[in-house]
């Protein structure tokens, strides 16, 4: 079986190496875009088994790229994590409201981060 | 006349009679001897079959009893090993961290680069959207504004040493962590300050990184966060210089071709 691929996307090098640090470990297929505008091409082209992506970004945000990528038919199935810096009820509900399947807060914890990619890479 | 004598009773009949009774019981005895005698060793060796299957049964309970107490101490190691695991897992994470914020640190000779990644790392891994970051001028004896987000700039422009937590902060060259139980004293935009990293090359304090409020969800600064502001006190410090010193080589360079 090939590796699963998962779309990382941030605008912040710092939180794009961040994540890609820490998933590399878990040997998944990484790629990366910087903006929700490429997230949904990338989408598209690459067909990942999951994406996470931050919600403050240039061009697209996080929610205006997720409500896409759920209406579209060839990635309404991809798993969304959003990556936000509010964990607070209104910006999480409008999370879901977009679409997301799920969400981890600022700053990232590995622990979390990997319990919640795996548990929706497990459901693929 | 003859005389008739009344018939004497057979007493050997009767003799004969009492001994055949007996006999026949005494037999009837020994058969019911014998068929006790065959019961009570049936009987025995029930007995005997009994205690071995008791004892059977004793060994087997103290079997159990032992994998009982071999399962609760593999549960216990197993929990053992699953803090372990989980303390390694978090150790990794911390690494992770540092080894990121090192990496974005080091990765430019840019300083406008430096800044970003300055700003980014408090962003992401530290968890705070409120920051500033000043420089020493030593010709005027005050910390200067370089960058800040989430603040007004208008608040901490110059900063003469000394002066406030942050002043303080480049005087004693000691990181500053805000313990919000207790009352700083601070006024205006210090008192939101959550902590003052120094910016070290050596002993000497070059600037200040003054971090104010942290995000909802972060419950206060960590252990990590500690270790992530003694890297940012020298290393983002020295990044800072390298690219002073290479925008003077470059300078110099262009200067004489």
């Amino acid at each position: 079986m090939g590796k699963k691929k998962i779309l990382v996307v941030d605008d912040s090098r710092t939180a794009l190496f961040m994540v890609t640090t820490i998933l590399r470990k878990e040997r998944y297929e990484l790629v990366t875009a910087s903006d929700g505008e490429q997230a949904l091409e990338m989408a598209a082209s690459e067909r990942p088994d999951l994406i996470l992506m931050d919600v403050i970004m240039p061009r697209k945000t996080g929610f205006e790229a997720c409500r896409e990528l759920k209406r579209r038919e060839d990635t309404r199935a991809i798993p969304v994590i959003l990556v936000t810096t509010r964990g607070e009820g209104e910006n999480v509900e409008a999370g879901f409201q977009s679409g997301c399947n799920d969400y981890v807060t600022k700053p990232i914890n590995a622990l979390e981060l990997l319990t919640k990619v795996r548990e929706h890479m497990g459901a693929r | 006349m003859k005389e008739t004598r009344p018939a004497r009773p057979d007493h050997g009949a009767y003799v004969r009679k009492v001994q055949e009774d007996t006999q026949s019981f005494a037999q009837g005895l020994i058969g019911e001897v014998e068929r006790l005698r065959v019961q009570v060793a049936a009987l025995e060796s029930e007995k005997a079959a009994l205690a071995a299957q008791a004892r059977e049964i004793e060994t087997m309970v103290r079997a159990n009893d032992a994998l009982r107490a071999q399962i609760e101490g593999i549960k216990a190691e197993t929990q053992a090993y699953s803090s372990r695991y989980a303390a390694v897992e978090q150790q990794n994470s911390n690494l992770a961290n540092l080894y990121v914020a090192s990496y974005r640190l080091h990765g430019t000779l840019d300083r406008s680069e430096v800044i970003a990644a300055i700003r980014e790392i408090i962003a992401n891994l530290v968890g705070s959207e409120e920051a500033a970051l000043f420089e020493i001028d030593s010709d005027t004896k005050t910390l200067e504004l370089v960058d800040a987000f989430g603040v007004d700039r208008d608040q901490c422009r110059s900063i003469p040493l000394g002066n406030g937590l942050i002043g303080l902060t480049a005087r004693t060259g000691e990181i500053l962590v805000v313990d919000p139980s207790q009352a700083s004293g601070a006024t205006g935009l210090e008192s939101r300050l959550t902590a003052c990293v120094p910016l070290k090359l050596d002993d000497t304090v070059t600037g200040v990184i003054a971090i104010f409020g942290l995000l909802p969800q972060k419950g206060g600064i960590e252990d990590l966060d500690r270790e992530l502001f003694d890297l940012l006190a020298t290393q983002a410090a020295f990044a800072l210089y390298c690219t002073g010193l290479h925008a003077k080589v470059a300078l110099e360079i262009e200067r004489r071709w």
